[in-house]
């Protein structure tokens, strides 16, 4: 069987369609026999009006000219006159009806001038009637030229009455027989159409619904978990052929897929799992799995490692941390016999602070006052200043005094010159004179002695004025001196001043600190109450502590033999 | 403060002493320079002292009168008899076509008197810048002129016998003009010889 399921399936359905279409054909032409059928029962009937209208029409144009005939009233006249044309319309319908009948269409050519007579003789007799009066009237009535004429219609249309219902019989039998073969072709086509059915419904069952129901077994039991499924295609090459060599081979990647994920659970990591395809997620999954648990595996060897290690230091530390504990008791018991001397201490210190306050703020009032001190030597410097400024004065007023005596001097010197060369003179004269001028020479070397005597006064007077002038230079030099040291004075006692405002400003701020540090020595001695409540809590909690360390040994010892046990366990895996 | 401590001491002026002292020469001065009777007393006493000393033994003998100048730094002296009289130098005239040696001229009471000077006579080195104020007018019949010294000492007496002839650092013109050397050292020059000089007799003229 080369040709696939889908051809299979499309040739079944074919073969089917084609009976049911043989049927429906068959059905189809022998209802359009029904309805041709059908159309000539009308027609027929319809031919049997007419002809009924058309006698009808002519007893009532009759029955009309007989009324006036006998009266000669006009009032039965008009149902005449509207018969002419009506058999005028009746006859060209009957005509048109008849067209495919040959034989119909004869008599209706002889049956037209029969009308058209009989029409006349009407005419005529009404005429008659109007102009000559009733007896001319019945005398032509009374030739029976209107019944024999009347009569020969009759026979005509019952001709053609006739001829129609045998047409109409014939046409009624083969409808019959058309219906009975339809009939019999239908029941035929349909137990064709069931065998063709059951035919294909047989084959299919047994080409496609078993491998099928094969493969979902099959499927059943892998989706149960049983992986162990043997399905064998054959030499099918169709889809089904190949769905269930595809199935087969799905299996057993799956097996595969099993057998490794059993290593993996026996703790066998090395198993290496390779994926059918880029598309294969399962494979691509388990691949990362294993490859990410041997990853995991070593890391938790390792952590584990670690927390073996770790919990070993956390035994030794937690040991230490035991004594530890234990000797913070014994320091939380001095921390608290140290406290309270502290509180004595700051005691003590509040004590002192206030005092020292209290200093403080004497040692203002005697920077004030120190103040005023500098402030008045200041203002006596200033005096000074005055002073040596006077005594330069004084001094410069001497020196040039002095210069005046100086001057003196000169012109004394020159009055002693002058009377040196006078002696000279007198001498020069008394030596002229001989003996005689020997008591003027006397006068002369007397004079002349004066004379040096005056010459060294004035000396003596010039060098002591020289004295006096170095002296009052030294004196002016020792004024300005003095001068700059007094204004070097008032400049440090400016700075004294500042220094002693800033020493009170600083006395006043340690003045206040002093106060603080008081308060917050009371306030520490409040502390320190609270403290010692403190640390008597403390001690409560660090024996609490000892024994919360010794649970904490415990456990960690109980850490480190879970280390050890994770570790033995971690052995097992192989990676 | 170490300053003004260092400082206090030198400042300790007796101020009492200083106006003691100060009163004492304002009574000084005051007196117009009488000394007081311990000064006079002093005084008196140095002066018996003197002249209580017995006068030196007058030596017998010639003796000359000399008066005694100062020129250039160093002491001369001249006989009495050819000096007329001695006088300030003021308003000096010089006076063209004379020797360097001649200063120039003077007005002494009328009369016209030419100066000389003696250190370009001479041919002395001119040490420094001496005062030069004092003139000494020569006299005899012949001629009269003065010769400038720096300052007139005085007049002196002295004994012939005292005179030495020479000193071997004088040399030319003035050993001719030397009349002997003291034992001071004093240079006693012999005025008959410079008056009569012919170097003296200024007879110059001009050309027209």
């Amino acid at each position: 069987m080369k040709a696939s399921i889908g051809t299979k399936l499309w040739l079944s359905l074919l073969a089917v369609l084609a009976v049911l279409m043989v049927v429906a054909g068959v059905s189809y032409l022998s209802t359009i026999k029904q309805a041709e059928t059908v159309r000539w029962v009308t027609h027929t009937r319809d031919v049997q009006g007419k002809l009924k209208d058309l006698l009808i029409l002519l007893q009532d144009a009759e029955t009309g000219q007989r009324g006036y005939l006998i009266t000669g009233e006009d009032r039965y006249l008009p149902p005449f006159l509207s018969v002419q044309n009506s058999i005028d319309s009746t006859l060209r319908s009957l005509r048109d009806l008849t067209t495919d009948n040959a034989d119909q269409q004869r008599r209706l050519d002889t049956l037209s001038p029969l009308l058209s007579g009989k029409l006349d003789e009407l005419k005529e007799t009404i005429s008659l009637r109007k102009n000559k009066g009733f007896e001319p009237a019945r005398q032509v009535v009374m030739t029976d030229r209107g019944k024999k004429a009347m009569d020969d219609i009759r026979v005509l249309l019952k001709d053609m009455e006739n001829q129609e219902l045998a047409l109409l019989k014939v046409r009624e039998e083969e409808a019959r027989v058309q219906t009975d073969n339809t009939a019999l072709i239908i029941v035929g086509g349909l137990l064709a159409a069931m065998g063709l059915v059951v035919g294909a419904g047989l084959f299919l069952t047994r080409h496609i619904a078993q491998p099928l129901k094969a493969v979902s077994d099959a499927a059943e039991q892998i989706a149960t978990g049983n992986l162990a499924v043997d399905l064998s295609a054959g030499a099918r090459d169709d889809e089904v052929g190949v769905l269930m060599r595809t199935f087969a081979l799905m299996a057993r990647s799956l097996q595969d897929i099993a057998l490794a994920a059993d290593r993996i659970a026996a703790g066998d990591l090395t198993a290496r799992i390779t994926p059918q395809s880029s598309q294969d997620v399962l494979g691509n999954a388990l691949s990362t799995m294993v490859e990410n648990l041997r990853r995991m595996t070593q890391e938790v060897g390792e952590g584990i490692n670690i927390l073996a290690a770790s919990s070993s230091e956390i035994v030794a530390a937690t040991s230490q941390v035991a004594s530890s504990s234990a000797e913070t008791a014994t320091a939380v018991s001095q921390t608290m016999a140290t406290v309270e001397e502290v509180k004595q201490t700051s005691l003590l210190a509040a004590d002192k602070a206030k005092l020292v306050s209290e200093t403080a703020l004497r040692t203002v009032e005697i920077s004030k006052s120190g103040r005023k001190s500098v402030e008045d030597s200041v203002e006596s410097m200033h005096r000074i200043q005055e002073q040596m400024e006077s005594i330069a004065e004084s001094i410069v007023r001497l020196s040039e005094q002095g210069q005046a005596i100086g001057e003196i001097i000169a012109t004394v010197n020159d009055l002693a010159e002058q009377s040196n060369l006078l002696a000279v003179n007198a001498a020069i004269e008394a030596a002229k004179a001989g003996d005689q001028g020997k008591g003027f020479s006397v006068v002369a070397q007397e004079v002349k002695s004066l004379a040096a005597q005056s010459k060294q006064a004035t000396a003596q007077v010039r060098a002591i004025l020289g004295d006096i002038q170095k002296a009052t230079g030294g004196a002016v030099m020792a004024t300005e001196q003095g001068n700059k040291a007094v204004e070097a004075g008032v400049r440090l006692s400016a700075e004294v001043g500042e220094s002693i405002r800033i020493l009170a400003e600083s006395i006043a701020e340690a003045a206040r600190a002093a106060t603080q540090i008081a308060v917050s020595s009371q306030q520490q001695l409040v502390g320190m109450d609270q403290a010692v409540l403190a640390i008597q809590n403390i001690r409560e909690a660090s024996i609490q502590n000892v024994a919360g360390t010794k649970q904490t040994e415990s456990t960690a010892q109980n850490l480190h033999e879970l280390g050890v046990r994770l570790k033995q366990l971690i052995a097992r895996y192989q990676t | 403060m170490s300053r003004e401590k260092a400082a206090a001491p030198r400042r300790s002026i007796d101020w009492s002493d200083v106006h003691r002292r100060l009163e004492q020469v304002r009574h000084a001065v005051e007196n117009d320079g009488t000394p007081d009777a311990q000064e006079t007393a002093r005084i008196l006493a140095a002066r018996a002292q003197a002249l209580a000393t017995p006068k030196l033994a007058e030596s017998d003998g010639e003796t000359i009168d000399v008066i005694e100048f100062l020129l250039s730094g160093e002491r001369y002296g001249m006989g009495f008899a050819y000096v007329r009289e001695v006088f300030p130098l003021l308003d000096l005239t010089r006076l063209p076509c004379t020797p360097p040696f001649v200063l120039g001229i003077v007005n002494v009471r009328g009369e016209i008197v030419s100066v000389v000077d003696l250190r370009k006579f001479f041919d002395l080195p001119e040490n420094g810048l001496g005062d030069l104020n004092k003139v000494i007018v020569l006299h005899s019949t012949a001629m009269t002129f003065g010769i400038l010294a720096d300052s007139v000492a005085g007049v002196r007496t002295v004994p012939r016998s005292e005179l030495q002839p020479s000193l071997p650092t004088l040399t030319g013109l003035r050993e001719r003009y030397l009349l002997g050397v003291t034992g001071d050292p004093m240079v006693i020059l012999d005025a008959a010889k410079l008056l009569a000089d012919p170097r003296l007799v200024i007879d110059e003229s001009v050309a027209p």
